[in-house]
């Protein structure tokens, strides 16, 4: 027996194909702009001597060149995949992300500036409305009391069967993105522009200041990306077409044995 | 393990895919015109009001003030000035002003008052530097150059080129040059503006990002529009760059 679910009202699932759209082009765009200045400072002016993160290429003892990613002081050597690579001309550079995961491909800080506020515009309007469902997941007591064993049955993850409704670890982690991440990479994003600033100077003091936020927004960036993996994962693994209809008609089918 | 490469390998394909759309829409007329709307957005909220940039006191000072861009400027007459310790350079003011005038630095620093700011200097590669700046205020000399009403901008026009022949140059609307923390600045850190950091005369515009700040500033111009003879607004405006530089 199955049994078909309204699941996602469409301005949910506008709104998840905008923002699906608009993460993509923000790490992407993200990323030419972190190619212009490739190093993370814990602290409000930067500490050019000591960056926390920094992906840069350099010359070797034989003179060839080669790409490193280093963090605090360890040096690890990334050539042709980050800080030496790909300048999306056809040849090599030293920059920190490859040309093939930028937009644009060749270094282009005034148009990735351009498509990084654009799709920055795009992604908070959409997060308003998004907040507006995701409300409702706020976990109740007993989702978090159920959070373990549902924790212990994901351990399994090609096992888990999707449900009518939300399983407590999904609503934890939706909320959290919605409510957690989200805010973090949209204040921080916020924090590094001088006119808000001037505006709110508590903002960029709320992150430990300018350079810091830029940490933080870098890190919000990786935290989505691994959401973004895990989330791709479990839409795999609980039915692509049933999960992907859900988003696009809004029709989930569901077992009635479940 | 040969899934997850196939799926890495996958995720770069795609991600290869979308830069090379990026780099067609990018150049395509209508996407341009999408993608040059958030400044006019930016603009409209947050270049209304005047609010301060953060002042910060004498320990926050960063050791050393990263210079960026040009090369200092190296005409024979520039480099006859900084022998002689600025003596023979003037800041001309000029356009739409009932008195222009070309003041010699000596000027500057006896008929207004001197006002000094420790901002931090946001630079649009993504650095951070903190500052003190002492000068004029830009609003000053407007009142002393009697801006005519139809003035809208101001042009500062810089002595430093980008290699090529072309000089460097920026431009304020007249709310943001009559801002409180807008100087054209003389001393950097109570020590005459070094020559990396613009020598003799810089502007400094706080509340926007570093390229506003225009260096070896020489004029000043007020105008009616921006565009035609006076070009985006500034030199990397005219390479792509927002003209509002709040973001």
């Amino acid at each position: 027996m199955k049994r078909r679910v309204y699941r996602q009202p469409l301005a949910v699932r506008l709104t998840h194909w905008l923002v699906f759209l608009s993460l993509v082009v923000l790490a992407m765009s993200g990323m030419q702009i972190f190619n212009a200045h490739p190093a993370l400072y814990a602290s409000d002016a930067s500490r050019f001597g000591r960056p926390v993160l920094a992906i840069d290429g350099a010359i070797d003892a034989q003179g060839r060149p080669y790409g490193y990613v280093q963090i605090g002081s360890r040096r690890i050597t990334t050539t042709h995949v980050l800080g030496y690579t790909d300048d999306g001309m056809g040849g090599e550079e030293a920059r920190a992300f490859p040309g093939w995961a930028t937009i644009p491909s060749m270094r282009d800080l005034a148009d990735g500036r351009r498509w990084h506020i654009l799709f920055a515009w795009i992604f908070g309007l959409c997060a308003f409305v998004y907040a507006r469902w995701a409300i409702r997941l706020r976990p109740t007591l007993a989702d978090l009391r159920a959070l373990p064993s549902t924790l212990v049955s994901h351990l399994m993850p090609w096992r888990v069967k999707s449900e009518p409704s939300y399983n407590p670890l999904q609503k934890v982690s939706y909320f959290g993105v919605v409510f957690v991440l989200a805010p973090i990479v949209i204040l921080s994003g916020l924090a590094l522009s001088p006119a808000v600033d001037a505006w709110a100077p508590w903002l960029p003091a709320a992150f430990g200041g300018r350079q810091f936020a830029r940490i933080w927004h870098f890190g919000g960036m990786l935290a989505l990306m691994a959401f973004f993996i895990v989330h791709v994962a479990m839409v795999g693994v609980t039915g692509v077409w049933n999960n992907l209809r859900s988003m696009i008609t809004g029709w989930f089918v569901v077992r009635a044995d479940s | 393990m040969r899934r997850v490469r196939f799926l890495a390998l996958a995720g770069a394909v795609a991600l290869a895919g979308c830069s090379r759309i990026g780099n067609a829409l990018t150049v395509n007329p209508a996407f341009r015109r999408a993608l040059l709307i958030p400044e006019k957005l930016d603009l409209a909220i947050l270049g209304a009001g005047a609010p301060l940039a953060r002042e910060y006191s004498i320990k926050d000072i960063s050791p050393d003030f990263r210079q960026n861009g040009f090369d200092p400027p190296h005409g024979a007459q520039y480099l006859r000035w900084s022998r002689n310790e600025w003596r023979g350079y003037t800041l001309g003011v000029e356009g739409l002003v009932r008195a222009p005038h070309a003041y010699t630095l000596e000027e500057l620093k006896t008929r207004f008052a001197a006002v000094s700011n420790i901002t931090r200097h946001d630079c649009v590669e993504g650095w951070s530097v903190i500052g003190k700046w002492t000068g004029v205020r830009v609003s000053d000399l407007i009142t002393a150059a009697g801006v005519l009403p139809a003035a809208r901008f101001v042009i500062f026009y810089c002595m430093d080129d980008d290699g090529q022949g072309t000089l460097y140059y920026e431009s304020l609307n007249m709310h943001q040059a009559t801002h409180p923390q807008t100087v054209l600045a003389y001393a950097l850190n109570d020590a005459p503006v070094p020559i990396k950091n613009g020598a003799p005369l810089r502007l400094k515009v706080p509340t926007q990002l570093g390229y506003k700040s225009a260096k070896y500033v020489r004029r000043i111009r007020f105008v009616e529009d921006l565009g035609g003879a006076y070009g985006s607004g500034g030199y990397w405006e005219d390479q792509g760059y927002e003209w509002f530089a709040g973001i």
